[in-house]
């Protein structure tokens, strides 16, 4: 286990910079998630604390020590990749096996089977990663990772290869064992509900930058940066570029954010006309077209309550509003309402 | 330390194919410019370098002739000799009997497809000797010749083929050998084409020879080309199959075969090295050609992609 | 009204039509290519006055012909496959055995226990005694071909590998440069190769066909193994890596397993190229100073033809064998090679 850190890491090619001016610190036994959309550079940074890229620029630090030139075999960290990268010709339990190759402990097999109860696999020891379902194969790679007790735990897109189900009891039992060897974790990923479910903290990273570090609803109800506004949130946010004689606000904000559940019908307010809805089970999103473009909200119930024309009225709470200038960073403590005018 | 046994590596890796490539690849290249300007004969030794004298032997400047080069009578013979066999067998066999028979044998059961495709590749996989040999006693003037036997069944005559048509000859023992190729290529490329697009062609109404048309022909472009490509080269440069089965004859003296029987053949060979070397210099020029030709024939992006793992 | 069983009756019978010109076609073009071949075999087996008679190519045609019915019959109205198999080779033996029974014999393969060939010809032999035992050009043929398969794979998987996997100064070049040699007609060379291999103190030993046939065939065998390396994927590398294996280890024990069917569809190609190989052998000697099997056969038949068909067609037979031994057992792997990087 160890407490990691990266200090301005950069990564850079020959015609473009992946990762730059990066700076993060992770506490040991802490999970993490790295989320972005692909290219930001997160699986860049993935392989540079791997051991797997070289940085070009900056330090990582593995329990205040510069590991920058140690190489991968050395550094004890354990990976999953999204292919699971089981090795085909070697069975279920050569697989596990084959991290503690190099270090000759007698009891390597019965850590071994240890491993593949825990992540509940050992019936299938003797088979080849061909013969398994992607589920098990997912644990096999898992166990395989965790079998050297790693100072940290590397886990790149892990669940994006399984159906929906899967992906779901996976989260749960991916968080659990993790948990209970208290291995420091950092997971790669997309999709942001993996990465607010299964994390302690989310950095969110977009062209090679971080925008944002915080817990889950840091992320959701006070993001940084409009980048992480508009990444966040499903259905996203609404965005409204500004100056815009309807909206009052403070002359620096450029943009006007407004989350879909903030939005709600109202007897007067900012008049709309549905053009589609969408029921989402326990929820309606419904698009409506306004005087400010397209806006979308979302309404609790399972029956839409208004059909495709209908007219209406949408206000919001003047706290609600998420306001960015022009840099694309948040205003802090800033407010703003649909103006009197757009009442009418 | 990193960056010795980074050179290590490439040593241990790149280093033995690195050697041999130079030494029996690239430095014959070399070697046979040197050579054809030179005048080269049994004694293997350099003389009268440089000299133009080989290229004299095949042909002389001359301001009236077209394109301004006038051609010995031997070499303008090798020319057209050649320029009709890689023609004929290239459209006739490499290149149409190829699409044929890929298109044929993908059209019946797998199975049964691929065991004439496996009789197909007969020829190919057998030695050249064995082969020639074959043909030999196929084409045999006398009444035992099998082809002979087949034909007097309806004539009085017997067929002579090597004396009277050896284009023939050759074309079709060079054809039966090169449509393997093509064959292979193209079934390989057509068994790659997704099952839904000719589910697609079959809902949409489309018969067997619509579907070749629209849904196979057109994943086949860059096969073709290539095979036409490379075909061409392999063809312009072949001797071998000519010398196993005609000879040094001069009904069939290509460009490849006059290089050979000056130089090298067993029994005839004259030792003209130098001689030899100016026509091969000549095909070797056509090759390089053709083969920076080739280059856009090949995906440069994935052959070039970045590798991964930046540690050693 | 649209007749449906009708419009089914006629495409099926449209189907059966088409399958059964199909096969027409097939087996006519297809003719002229085995017939020779079993003539050559009917020769060897049954020749007795050294002439090359056809007396008994027709019975086995025959015999051939009506295996085939047998065998086509009962999968069509039995559709058991190993059945139809039995009874067609069963019924094609016995007939075999009636029509030309009496005049199969190993007459004509003498030359395998007599060492001197030209001894007993039918007929007069005037060639003297040029010709070593046919098993010392059956064991250089093999010696040949199977050293020079072992170096070509062994260099060619290092090279192709590094190729794959190693960024260094220079590679695209290299891959360019190799690219063109790939296409290069390397038979144009065969004049300054004889120079060089004479100069050089080669000629007229093995090492020198062994040595250029290698250099000759790497550009390709490079491309072809460098298409499977390309295609196992990076992450197992990266796998094994952060497992605990250095660069080389991950080669050996991740790597090269998985590009097995490769590395055997190159060896057989290589074999049978080394195998069959003329004109580098016949133009890399003077004089007799060693034998392979094509020169071999080759001198056999200038010298022995019209005089003892029967054994020329026996050493073919002994020649070819070898080979297409080889082709029959690996066929599945050949077709797995792919043209290294030609566009689909």
């Amino acid at each position: 286990m160890a407490q990691i850190e990266l200090k301005a890491l950069q990564k850079a090619w020959d015609d473009a910079v992946a990762v730059q001016d990066m700076n993060l610190t992770i506490q040991d036994g802490e999970f993490v998630a790295i989320l972005g959309p692909s290219g930001c550079g997160k699986s860049t940074t993935l392989l540079m604390l791997a051991g797997l890229y070289l940085p070009t620029g900056g330090d990582i630090l593995f329990d205040g020590t510069r590991v920058n030139e140690v190489e991968a075999r050395h550094r004890n960290v354990g990976i999953v990749f999204q292919s699971y990268a089981l090795y085909p010709n070697m069975s279920v339990l050569q697989n596990i096996l084959f991290p503690t190759r190099s270090q000759q402990t007698p009891d390597a097999e019965k850590r071994a089977r240890e491993m593949a109860e825990m992540v509940q696999i050992n019936q299938l020891l003797e088979r080849r990663p061909s013969q398994l379902s992607g589920g098990q194969q997912q644990r096999v790679a898992l166990a395989r990772a965790l079998i050297k007790r790693p100072n940290l735990l590397l886990l790149d897109e892990p669940l994006s290869n399984l159906d929906a189900t899967l992906r779901l009891t996976m989260r749960a039992e991916i968080r659990r064992i993790t948990r209970d060897l208290g291995v420091t974790t950092i997971l790669v990923t997309h999709d942001q509900l993996e990465a607010t479910t299964m994390a302690d903290r989310v950095v969110c990273m977009n062209a090679g930058r971080i925008e944002q570090i915080g817990r889950a609803e840091d992320l959701y109800l006070r993001p940084d940066t409009l980048f992480v506004a508009g990444f966040i949130g499903s259905p996203p946010m609404n965005l409204i570029s500004l100056p815009h004689p309807l909206i009052e606000v403070p002359s620096i904000a450029r943009t006007f954010g407004l989350r879909p559940e903030a939005l709600r019908p109202a007897e007067t307010g900012l008049p709309a006309q549905v053009t589609h809805f969408e029921p989402m089970g326990r929820e309606v999103l419904t698009t409506v077209q306004t005087p400010l473009g397209l806006l979308r909200f979302l309404e609790a119930g399972t029956q839409p309550r208004w059909q495709v024309g209908d007219s209406l009225h949408l206000t919001h709470a003047r706290d609600d509003a998420i306001l960015f200038d022009g840099t694309g960073a948040r205003i802090p403590n800033a407010t703003a309402l649909m103006t009197e005018q757009g009442y009418a | 330390m990193k960056a010795t046994r980074q050179r290590f590596d490439a040593f241990l890796f790149l280093g033995p194919a690195v050697v041999l490539m130079l030494a029996f690849f690239v430095a014959p290249i070399v070697v046979n410019i040197l050579v054809a300007f030179s005048d080269m004969n049994q004694t293997v030794r350099f003389e009268e370098f440089p000299t133009t004298k080989q290229f004299n032997k095949l042909g002389k400047l001359d301001p009236e002739a077209f394109w301004g080069i006038e051609l010995r009578g031997s070499f303008y013979r090798a020319l057209a000799l050649t320029a009709s066999f890689v023609l004929l067998t290239l459209i006739i066999f490499n290149v149409s009997f190829a699409l044929i028979l890929a298109l044929t044998t993908t059209a019946v059961p797998e199975r049964m497809g691929a065991v004439f495709r496996a009789i197909w590749l007969l020829p190919r996989m057998s030695p050249s000797v064995v082969y020639a040999l074959l043909w030999l006693w196929v084409v045999d003037s006398a009444e035992r010749g099998l082809l002979n036997q087949v034909w007097l069944l309806f004539a009085s005559e017997p067929l002579n083929l090597r004396l009277d048509h050896p284009m023939a000859v050759i074309v079709v023992a060079n054809g039966l050998i090169g449509a393997s190729l093509g064959m292979i290529i193209f079934t390989s490329a057509i068994r790659s084409i997704p099952e839904h697009l000719f589910n697609a062609a079959r809902v949409d109404g489309a018969g067997p020879l619509s579907i070749v048309r629209h849904v196979i022909l057109p994943a086949l472009r860059w096969p073709i080309s290539y095979i036409t490509i490379y075909q061409a080269l392999a063809l312009l440069v072949s001797f071998e199959y000519i010398f196993l089965i005609m000879g040094p004859a001069r009904s069939t003296m290509t460009m490849a075969m006059l290089s050979y029987t000056k130089t090298l053949a067993p029994g005839i060979g004259g030792g003209q090295y130098a001689y030899g070397a100016s026509i091969a210099l000549i095909l070797i020029v056509v090759g390089i050609a053709v083969a920076l030709l080739m280059w856009r024939l090949i995906n440069m992006k994935s052959l070039l992609q970045r590798p991964r793992i930046e540690v050693n | 009204m649209v007749d449906w069983v009708k419009l089914a009756q006629r495409s099926r019978l449209g189907r059966r039509l088409r399958l059964g010109a199909l096969s027409v076609f097939l087996v006519a073009v297809s003719i002229p290519i085995a017939v020779p071949y079993i003539w050559m075999v009917m020769i060897a087996f049954t020749a007795r006055r050294g002439m090359a008679e056809t007396g008994t190519l027709w019975p086995a045609l025959l015999v051939i012909l009506v295996g085939l019915g047998i065998y086509g019959a009962a999968m069509l109205w039995l559709r058991r496959e190993r059945l139809a198999i039995v009874m067609g080779v069963l019924t094609a033996f016995l007939l075999g055995l009636i029509l030309l029974g009496q005049d199969l014999h190993l007459q004509n393969f003498r030359f395998m226990v007599n060492a001197n060939i030209i001894d007993d010809l039918d007929g007069q032999g005037t060639v003297g005694e040029r010709y070593p035992w046919v098993w010392e050009a059956f064991a250089n043929s093999l010696l040949l071909a199977s050293t020079q398969t072992v170096i070509v794979v062994t260099v060619s998987t290092l090279a192709a590998y590094y190729l794959s996997r190693f960024s260094f100064r220079g590679r695209n070049t290299f891959l360019q440069s190799l690219l063109v040699l790939q296409a290069f007609p390397a038979i144009t060379l065969v004049i300054p190769i004889f120079l060089i291999v004479f100069w050089v103190g080669l000629l007229n030993t093995l090492y020198a066909p062994i040595l250029v046939l290698t250099a000759l065939e790497l550009p390709f065998f490079i491309f072809i193994m460098k298409g499977f390396f390309d295609a196992v994927p990076w992450d197992i590398e990266m796998s094994a890596m952060t497992d605990g294996a250095s660069r080389r280890e991950a080669f050996w024990m991740v790597v090269l397993p998985q590009v097995r069917v490769g590395m055997i569809a190159i060896g057989v190609f290589a074999f049978i190229k080394g195998w069959e190989e003329y004109v580098f052998v016949n133009g890399l000697r003077t004089g007799e100073s060693y034998w392979v099997m094509s020169t071999y056969l080759y001198y056999v038949r200038e010298d022995v033809m019209g005089v003892d068909y029967g054994m020329v067609a026996a050493v073919a037979v002994l020649y070819v064998l070898p080979a297409l031994i080889l082709y029959l057992f690996c066929q599945k792997y050949l077709t797995q090679m792919t043209l290294g990087g030609v566009k689909g």
